[in-house]
């Protein structure tokens, strides 16, 4: 894992200010958002997933992209949250002088 | 936290350019990530001994190939791939190297090179052997058919070395190693060569012992070559000891009366016994040839060449046999010269006294035998007499001044007669000779000295 980040840290930079920026857009975004049972349905993949690649299932080099996915998708997360957390608190500072 | 739910569904559209730069770096980095992988997975093999290892990499799973040899050090090798940084998975394609019974091991010498072949117990073990061949054998060509095997008896190293070392003593042979055991066999490049070895041999590492020494040393030769147009004779070869050396020198010396000399004889071990007692005959055979080689090789000697006349040639083929020591060998190659032109008496005269300017025929001290060194001499005689056949001719006989004239004039008759007595042996007719003695009454030199005296005890060959 350590091997990992050290490795990959550009790409997951990348990911996390991709994510922030995402978050930040989120609070205020209007557009539809991913349905209930949808986001279930999604959880269930992405823990899937991880269970595959903390059980080693897939081997050779998409068992390294698989990780490297999962990794990647975690930084993009912890930027969405992060962001999104952030824009709320910077509104919620301003609604009352408003 | 409510807030975060929310917020959440409306995160999808950044997984589009996620998956992108996903894509993009698995693209990028896959193969270097392969290459670091495989560069610390042989860092960390550095200082492990194995036997062709090949480390393969597909995404972070490492297929690992060696053969190790020993099961300790095969998970040790293991183990430390495993803890490589970043390695997920290590495929196991490691076994063990094969354990050789017998551990046989062989260096082996022919005409052009040196062939190392059987097991070898180590990777290290077999460089440094490869070495110390090369390095022990100068610019022979080192040829390796070893295999790396387990199971070598302990100390193998040692005495795989000290036996390398004793490759360079052989001219072509094999030496083995099996389990324990060491086996020899071939033939030692010089004379002493198969007695270094078996001295060599004592101090093998404990545990081994020798199965079966089977160097043979080189052929023991000494060489004699009678030239008569340079007038030499020349020895080479093998003598025993600087004694024998010595008196084989004397003895071709009084033997080869008018010859030079030339000596390259070298003295050393492993003579067959009895050497100097046969050698010593043949060399006065060789005497008693116009020109003529003595070779004798271990136990068998062969003497060619031409005899000066064919009573020689009967008594050499038959007679010189008996001289040699028992389980000697003699062959004889020995042709006749054909005999000179006959001279007239004045040329016969001078042919007589310029043979015994050079050579005197000595006698056992005291008495009327003929010293087998005088041969030679001798039969030089008989050449020049058989030239001529109408000459009348005395042999006279002298001696030196000491003791009673009688007995001196006694013995100067005895020997003068010995002499008749093997011209005419050699098939010249008796008729042609007169032997007569002169005990001390004509001496040619002061008697008061030794020089003298041995100058005074003479035969001469008078034509009449």
């Amino acid at each position: 894992m350590a091997y990992l980040v050290t490795f990959h840290w550009g790409w997951l930079l990348a990911s996390l200010l991709l994510g922030f920026a995402m978050g930040w857009i989120a609070v205020v975004h209007r557009g539809p958002g991913v349905s209930k049972r949808t986001s279930l349905w999604l959880a269930v993949l992405v823990a899937a997933l991880v269970a595959a690649a903390l059980a080693r299932l897939v081997p050779g080099r998409p068992g390294y992209w698989l990780d490297l996915g999962l990794i990647m998708f975690a930084c993009y997360l912890a930027g969405c949250a992060v962001g999104s957390w952030l824009r709320d608190w910077v509104l919620s500072r301003h609604a009352p002088a408003a | 936290m409510h807030g975060l739910f929310r917020w959440s569904s409306k995160w999808w559209p950044g997984t589009i350019p996620l998956v992108v730069f996903w894509a993009i770096a698995a693209w990028t980095n896959t193969s270097p990530l392969e290459s670091d992988l495989a560069a610390r997975s042989s860092a960390a093999l550095k200082d492990t001994v194995l036997d062709k290892t090949r480390i393969a990499v597909a995404g972070r799973d490492v297929t690992f190939t060696a053969d190790a040899f020993s099961e300790v050090g095969r998970r040790s090798a293991l183990a430390s791939v495993e803890a490589v940084p970043g390695v997920r998975l290590v495929n196991d394609e490691t076994r063990l190297v094969p354990e050789a019974k017998p551990f046989v091991w062989s260096a082996e010498r022919d005409v052009v090179r040196v062939t190392l072949g059987g097991s070898a117990p180590l990777p290290a073990s077999k460089i440094k052997l490869l070495e110390a061949a090369r390095a022990s054998l100068g610019g022979v060509e080192v040829a390796d058919q070893m295999n790396l095997s387990r199971g070598a008896p302990p100390r193998f190293d040692d005495a795989a070395l000290l036996l390398l070392d004793q490759i360079g003593k052989l001219k072509d042979g094999k030496i083995t190693i099996s389990d324990s055991k060491v086996s020899l066999s071939g033939m030692a490049r010089e004379l002493g060569g198969r007695e270094a070895i078996a001295a060599v041999l004592k101090s093998l590492p404990e545990g081994f012992s020798v199965a079966a020494n089977e160097i043979k040393a080189p052929p023991y030769i000494f060489q004699a070559y009678k030239d008569p147009v340079a007038v030499t004779l020349t020895l080479t070869g093998y003598v025993p000891d600087n004694n024998v050396h010595a008196a084989l020198a004397a003895a071709a010396g009084r033997k080869f009366f008018s010859e030079k000399v030339v000596d390259n004889l070298k003295a050393s071990v492993g003579a067959p016994s009895g050497f100097a007692n046969a050698v010593m005959p043949a060399l006065g055979a060789l005497s008693r040839l116009s020109t003529g080689t003595l070779v004798v090789s271990d136990r068998e000697v062969k003497l060619s060449g031409d005899a000066l006349y064919d009573a020689a040639a009967v008594q050499m083929r038959a007679g010189l046999g008996k001289d040699f020591p028992p389980s000697w060998q003699f062959k004889a190659d020995i042709s006749v010269k054909p005999q000179a032109a006959p001279v007239d008496a004045t040329v016969c005269q001078q042919l007589f006294s310029d043979l015994l300017a050079k050579g005197k025929i000595r006698f056992e001290s005291g008495r009327a035998t003929i010293d087998p060194d005088s041969l030679g001499l001798l039969d030089r005689l008989v050449e020049t007499a058989l030239r001529c056949p109408a000459a009348n001719i005395e042999i006279a006989g002298h001696t030196d001044a000491d003791g009673e004239d009688g007995f001196n004039q006694m013995l100067s008759e005895k020997r003068a007669q010995a002499v008749a007595d093997y011209l005419v042996k050699a098939g010249l007719p008796a008729s042609q000779f007169t032997a007569t003695g002169y005990g001390s009454t004509q001496p040619v030199a002061s008697n008061d000295t030794d020089e003298g005296k041995a100058q005074n005890r003479r035969i001469d060959f008078l034509v009449r």
